[in-house]
């Protein structure tokens, strides 16, 4: 978790008093809150770097809160979003989860209930931030591999020993050897483990 | 209004396509009865002139064959036969007066047997001879007097029907009857069975429009309007009640999809208050509990708090004010407790029967006026019987009793509706007359408070306890008349 800024929870409610009340409640654990009465503002204009989660109002004039949700969806907002109602039927929760709600929540709300949703949100969210950073690095360094050590990774993951990479590919074990000592030092991996762990899925889908 | 008209015009041709087919059924069975009534007088006529025909052959060959004397004959022939005017013989060598009788007995010579001669048709008379030795003989006959008319089927002076004798195109009437323009003709015409006298019987009979069964066609007018009439009310008043049943039920869902709205929009407007007071307390209190209590804070969630409380009593005075009902007391008016009793017991007749529950009243005969709000009454009523019959559902129908019962204790009314259903079960009776509570799965859970709001309004109460052995009884408590409560 990056202390560098705060989570930063958006609250989409078009009554005021729900709004600046909740607000003060969510702040007490030390979450920054950033109030929208227009659903079609925050749409246009929240910041998506942003780590944290949104709360948004599901009876709201104008829009509905499941449409602002399937809109957010739709446009790949990765924030999970926490659903209030004021009455919740089952069709309307059962729609919720379909269209990506991370949780359905019914006003009046329970302060516990709300701060540790949105606390569980929050880590939610930065465990999926740090992953898709991961990967990122991992794409970095795997695209440095020359065509030879990628066909030699492959087999690794596959589980064959050396002799078996060689007589597949028609090289020297010592030559196999070679090529796996340059490729655990281009991935900056020390052991089998953890390049498997790290790289099984690229091998799977070799994507540029 | 199209439909009403064109419905009516539908009846309207149904009893005119009815009318006219019973009419036309009616006047054939009319008509063939005056046919064969008027073919049997006209066979009877027709056999008694034939039979005059052969008693004038039977004469003149018993005259041909006695050859009485002159003066016997003719004396004694016209006293026994008053048809037979003159009988005269031609002896042997001497002629007939004229050429007439000479010619006819020459051919009766020839023929064998009487010929007629010839026919006065001014006078109605005829002649014939029989050719006979030595003397032959000639009758002259009168054709009024030949006719029996004590044996006669019709009477001449007044029958309709017109009966003549026709010989070579000439005929003589012997019966005018009465001529009618228009109508049915009936005819008859068939030869004397005397071959000597080949006179033609014509009968005719002329029907008149007027001689139709007018009387009974007019009966089955009547009577088929009256049927069809009828047939339509009664068709027309099912199609009402139907129609008012569809009414009241659609009322009903009406109401309570008024009602559904009513409670969604309530809900929303006290959500909405409800939330920011709790979320506004609760932060309150955790900022109360830091090791460095925000004061300033705290204190602005506090009045939030304070502010989203009144708000919420807000919309409920509103809510109040727009579905306020009117006092009821001012209805109150003098009112007969059996009449209403048998009112709603009318209206939930089907209810009754669909759940095979025959009501039992158990009501003094001397009841006096009771006061109460008539339309509050009759709700609270309605609302306890439903009740009952609902509970009886969960019983076997031949288990099921539902008992009306009224009765006085203490200058008192007291109205008690008891039921044989399982009762009501310890936990739910504090609970009976709250507003939404309910133990059926698509109850409101109004019924009830609404029938206690009612009856306390008008200073009555409801009073809910289970029998023995089983079943439960609502009493409707009246207020006592002489302490105005």
């Amino acid at each position: 978790m990056t202390r560098l800024l705060s989570p930063l929870i958006h609250l989409i409610d078009d009554d005021e008093a729900v709004r600046t009340s909740l607000a003060l409640l969510i702040g007490t654990v030390g979450l920054r809150v950033e109030c929208w009465a227009d659903p079609q503002n925050f749409i246009a204009q929240f910041d998506r770097q942003s780590i944290g989660a949104i709360v948004l109002d599901v009876r709201m004039p104008g829009i509905s809160g499941l449409t602002v949700l399937e809109t957010l969806m739709a446009q790949q907002v990765d924030q999970p979003v926490i659903l209030l109602t004021g009455h919740g039927t089952v069709d309307m929760c059962r729609r919720a989860f379909k269209a990506g709600a991370a949780e359905f929540l019914e006003k009046p709300v329970n302060d516990e209930l709300l701060l540790e949703t949105l606390q569980q949100a929050v880590r939610q969210h930065v465990r999926l931030r740090e992953r898709s950073e991961a990967s990122r690095e991992a794409r970095e360094r795997y695209l440095q591999l020359s065509e030879r050590e990628r066909e030699v990774l492959g087999l690794i993951v596959a589980g064959l020993t050396n002799k078996e990479i060689g007589r597949a590919l028609g090289l020297s074990p010592r030559t196999v050897e070679t090529h796996r000592a340059h490729l655990f030092a281009k991935l900056e991996v020390e052991s089998l483990a953890q390049l498997i762990r790290q790289f099984a899925e690229l091998t799977e889908s070799p994507a540029g | 209004m199209l439909s009403k008209l064109k419905s009516l015009r539908i009846w309207l041709l149904l009893w005119v396509c009815l009318g006219v087919l019973g009419a036309v059924l009616l006047a054939r069975a009319a008509l063939l009865d005056l046919r064969t009534a008027f073919e049997t007088d006209a066979r009877i006529i027709h056999r008694l002139l034939s039979q005059r025909g052969v008693q004038h052959d039977a004469i003149l060959a018993t005259l041909a064959l006695l050859q009485p004397e002159r003066d016997s004959r003719e004396q004694r022939l016209s006293s026994l036969y008053s048809q037979i005017l003159d009988v005269a013989q031609r002896e042997p060598g001497s002629h007939w007066p004229d050429a007439a009788l000479e010619k006819a007995e020459s051919t009766s010579h020839q023929l064998g047997r009487p010929v007629v001669a010839d026919v006065d048709w001014l006078r109605g008379r005829y002649r014939m001879v029989l050719a006979a030795t030595p003397a032959s003989h000639a009758l002259t006959i009168d054709l009024r007097s030949s006719v029996p008319w004590n044996d006669w089927p019709v009477s001449a002076a007044t029958s309709p029907m017109r009966v003549a004798l026709v010989l070579d195109g000439q005929q003589f009437v012997l019966q005018p009857g009465q001529s009618r323009s228009g109508g049915w003709r009936f005819d008859f015409r068939k030869h004397l069975a005397a071959e000597s006298q080949p006179f033609e019987v014509v009968a005719e009979r002329q029907v008149g429009w007027s001689e139709l069964p007018w009387v009974s066609i007019f009966l089955w007018l009547s009577l088929l309007a009256v049927a069809l009439a009828g047939l339509r009310s009664v068709l027309k008043q099912r199609d009402e009640r139907r129609r008012a049943q569809e009414l009241l039920r659609l009322g009903q869902v009406a109401r309570l999809n008024t009602l559904g709205e009513l409670a969604a929009g309530l809900a929303h407007e006290l959500n909405q208050p409800l939330t920011a007071v709790l979320a506004s307390t609760q932060a309150a209190r955790r900022l109360l509990d830091d090791d460095e209590p925000d004061l300033a804070t705290a204190r602005t969630a506090m009045q939030q708090a304070a502010e989203q409380s009144r708000r919420a009593s807000d919309v409920l005075g509103r809510l109040r004010r727009t579905v306020e009902r009117p006092d009821l007391s001012g209805n109150q008016q003098q009112l007969d407790l059996r009449a209403v009793i048998r009112g709603v017991l009318y209206l939930l007749e089907p209810e009754c029967q669909k759940r095979l529950v025959i009501p039992v009243q158990e009501i003094p005969a001397d009841l006096p006026a009771i006061c109460a709000d008539p339309v509050a009454l009759e709700q609270i009523l309605h609302n306890l019987l439903m009740n009952a019959l609902q509970a009886l559902e969960q019983v076997p129908p031949r288990e099921r009793r539902l008992t009306l019962r009224v009765c006085q204790e203490q200058a008192r009314w007291i109205l008690r509706i008891e039921d044989s259903g399982p009762g009501i079960a310890p936990d739910v009776l504090p609970r009976l007359f709250e507003p939404f509570f309910t133990t059926r799965n698509n109850g409101l859970g109004l019924g009830l408070g609404l029938s206690e709001t009612l009856a306390m309004s008008m200073g009555a109460r409801i009073v809910a306890e289970n029998i023995s052995p089983r079943g439960a009884r609502f009493s409707l408590i009246l207020p006592d008349e002489k302490a105005p409560s």
